[in-house]
């Protein structure tokens, strides 16, 4: 027992590092900076969820977004009509999302490598039309404005706190049988099939936790943007930033998430202020630079890239 | 062991990363102190705004340009009570996910004294509460929709929102006036209008039923579009309008629809309806666009509240609208000459952000600017329509309520030119 604590002493001080610097940041931080640092907390969320289904069952989907939107919505439509605290909003959203994502998984049974990654991107665009067929309901392009607006304070906690909850979720997932069917399916599903692992019931599942994840993240996107709902904030970028954070952590690291969730939730808005190129024009271009030299650098992440570093300091 | 040291490596690598953020925060915090009046200085007045200067709406990109170079031109000649004015404008892409932070930035980070001008309707609705909370005048916003006055009074959406106001006339107010303009000059017509399916397209269809009153049965279909549908889609529903026996042909769309909607019109054999096109869409430049593909703009009505950079090149307003750009954005020299009339509408509203600052005392505070900004009366703005007033009251909080009617002639490289009398909108 003693043995194991020591052994995993390591891990635990980074925990406990990440956890104080989270509470103390808030203390140290300009009130914008927190909501920079919410932002991140929330991609966080996502990536981690994403990181799930890509990492562990090796299903593509770029169609988290629309999972996001299904939960910000929920939590919008949800405090308009109901008034409903906005805490059990983002629970429901959970609930809502797994469902959603278990059903999504279905189709995923049947396809896989592009032709999945094709199905979800068409789930990604669709989503965002529905609230303009369905207006009156879900505001169309006006939005759907929460009855209740929180601090940057108030996201950057409950950002934090769930990302803590989900982290650990997943580490109680991910470690035992389910962890190990999730990577029995990705590394061969015709072994997988062979050592008696459902392939069915591991794949939607995957869809069904990912998405819920997302469905999190996209409560608290909602809640961060002042509590207002709309369409074009849950564009197919959306989707493609996500994937390109999950790309950026890599497989299965505390430290990776972070640095894909910082990657995608800082970079737009500290690229507009790198010289020569870094106007709002530029935006978009350093983004996509940043893109392509992690992905030549690391085409691990930075998950990746502590493993090598690892390499280096054993030899 | 080895575990250890990589461990180890991971740690250090968080913690360097951890200690420059708080670095950096910390250097952010001593930047500011001037609680009482953000953004405001003996020598400088910092404001901001947001606007889609990439990503799909960004053809209107050249009305923040038009305020700078407006500011530019003021600040050359001495600033406002001896203030120079900053303007730091921020890209949202019309997407209020990205509104929200860069409102955030410029008020928490910049600690601008106001945001001035910011576009859109759904980029509006985003931050007016937060920026109402925290008493930033959010002004002269560039957009029509009603909620920028009437809500002010009637409280809807959340209250009232002492801190937000726009600039152009409102969209029900001149569907009002298409409504009127169909009464009296066809009175049988069978109308059909194409609609951007948003609270913008409904405010006005419904604006339009209600000035129609008796006769609004006189609408024989209205079709709604969404703004990611292709110009395909769009015109479908030109087609459908057609083939409802429609007459009369009342566009209420934004820029790239309504292009689509006139280049299918045309298309269209044997239909040649009257064709009444909202004014936001009817800068010439996008009238020009729509006649390269195919469309007749000839004989199509709309409204307008300013001057134009090509019909009335030779008021005093357009020949200074002209040097300003010339001198302090020649990138848009080209676009003006072309007859841009966004670039004279961000000329307009930056002259009356100016006009409003000069009368907020020497020491102008968030609420002094509001009062004055409450308190409008002049016909001194050079950019808009000659004639036409800027007023505001406590009870009035559009500066612009009033509008002319214009009809398009000269084909693909024709222009707009006026007709009848200004109009007043008000409610």
């Amino acid at each position: 027992m003693t043995r194991e604590l020591v052994r995993r002493l390591p891990e635990l001080v980074s925990l406990a590092v990440v956890a104080g610097v989270l509470v103390a940041l808030p203390f140290l931080l300009s009130s914008y900076n927190v909501s920079l640092a919410a932002q991140v907390g929330i991609f966080f969320i996502a990536v981690l969820g994403l990181n799930i289904l890509t990492g562990y069952s090796g299903q593509i989907s770029i169609g988290h977004g629309a999972f996001m939107a299904v939960g910000g919505y929920t939590t919008a439509v949800l405090s308009r009509d109901h008034h409903m605290n906005l805490v059990l909003t983002m629970v429901l959203a959970f609930a809502i999302c797994f469902v959603l994502g278990l059903i999504l998984g279905l189709p995923a049974l049947r396809l896989s490598g592009v032709y999945l990654a094709l199905a979800t991107f068409a789930f990604a665009v669709s989503v965002p039309l529905l609230p303009l067929q369905w207006s009156t309901f879900l505001g169309g392009s006006g939005g759907v404005q929460t009855s209740r607006t929180v601090t940057d304070l108030w996201v950057y906690g409950v950002a934090w706190t769930c990302s803590a909850i989900l982290f650990v979720l997943a580490w109680l997932v991910l470690r035992g049988r389910m962890g190990r069917a999730f990577r029995a399916v990705r590394d061969s599903e015709i072994a997988a099939v062979a050592s008696g692992i459902e392939l069915p019931v591991y794949k939607t599942l995957a869809f069904g936790i990912s998405a819920a994840y997302a469905g999190v993240a996209g409560s608290l996107f909602v809640l961060a943007t002042n509590g207002f709902a709309q369409p074009s904030e849950f564009s197919v970028f959306l989707s493609l930033q996500l994937l390109v954070g999950a790309a950026v952590a890599g497989l299965g690291s505390l430290w990776g998430i972070l640095a894909g969730a910082a990657f995608i939730g800082l970079l737009p808005q500290v690229s507009t202020s790198v010289p020569v190129i870094g106007s709002d024009h530029g935006r978009d271009v350093v983004f996509g630079l940043m893109v392509v030299l992690v992905m030549l650098l690391l085409p691990d992440g930075f998950a990746g890239l502590l493993a090598r570093l690892r390499g280096l300091a054993r030899t | 062991m080895a575990g250890n040291y990589k461990k180890l490596g991971a740690l250090l690598c968080g913690l360097v990363l951890t200690v420059g953020l708080a670095g950096s925060a910390a250097a952010a915090h001593k930047a500011h102190h001037h609680k009482n009046a953000p953004g405001i200085t003996k020598r400088q007045i910092k404001i901001g705004g947001t606007f889609p200067l990439t990503g799909p709406a960004s053809l209107y990109k050249t009305i923040p340009a038009a305020e700078q170079a407006f500011y530019a031109y003021i600040n050359a000649r001495g600033g406002v009570h001896g203030r120079k004015i900053k303007d730091i404008v921020l890209d949202d892409q019309y997407d209020p996910s990205k509104t929200v932070p860069a409102v955030k930035q410029l008020v928490q980070q910049k600690h601008v004294f106001a945001i001035v001008g910011s576009l859109g309707t759904a980029p509006g609705l985003a931050t007016w509460g937060y920026l109402n909370q925290r008493k930033v005048p959010q002004v002269l916003l560039a957009t029509g929709d009603g909620y920028w006055g009437n809500c002010v009074h009637h409280g809807c959406d959340g209250g009232r929102k002492p801190w937000t106001m726009g600039w152009q006339p409102d969209y029900p107010s001149e569907a009002k006036l298409y409504a009127r303009y169909i009464v009296a000059h066809k009175p049988n017509a069978k109308i059909g209008v194409l609609y951007q399916n948003d609270a913008y397209g409904r405010n006005l269809l419904g604006a339009l039923k209600r000035g129609l009153g008796s006769r609004a049965s006189q609408i024989v279909d209205a079709e709604p579009y969404n703004t990611t549908d292709s110009a395909q889609v769009v015109g479908g529903h030109v087609v459908a309008l057609a083939s409802h026996g429609a007459d009369t042909f009342l566009i209420f769309a934004t820029p790239a629809a309504a292009i689509a909607a006139l280049a299918t019109e045309a298309q269209i054999p044997g239909w040649t309806p009257l064709t009444i096109l909202n004014n936001v869409s009817g800068n010439p430049v996008f009238v020009h666009l729509a006649a390269q593909s195919g469309a007749k703009p000839d004989g199509v009505i709309s409204t307008t509240y300013i001057e134009s950079p090509t019909t009335q090149s030779n008021l005093p307003g357009m020949k200074l609208a002209k040097k300003i750009i010339h001198k302090y954005a020649p990138a848009l020299d080209q676009s003006f000459a072309a007859g841009d009339s966004n670039i004279v509408y961000g000329l307009g509203t930056a002259w009356t952000f100016v006009y409003a600052l000069k009368h907020a005392g020497k020491n102008p505070t968030r609420k002094s600017l509001m009062k004055a900004l409450r308190s409008m009366n002049t016909k001194k703005n050079p950019f808009v329509y000659p004639g036409m007033k800027i007023q505001t009251s406590n009870k009035r909080t559009f500066p612009m309520e009033q509008l002319i009617f214009n009809k398009w002639s000269g084909g693909a490289t024709g222009d707009w030119h006026t007709f009848g009398k200004v109009l007043n909108t008000g409610h």
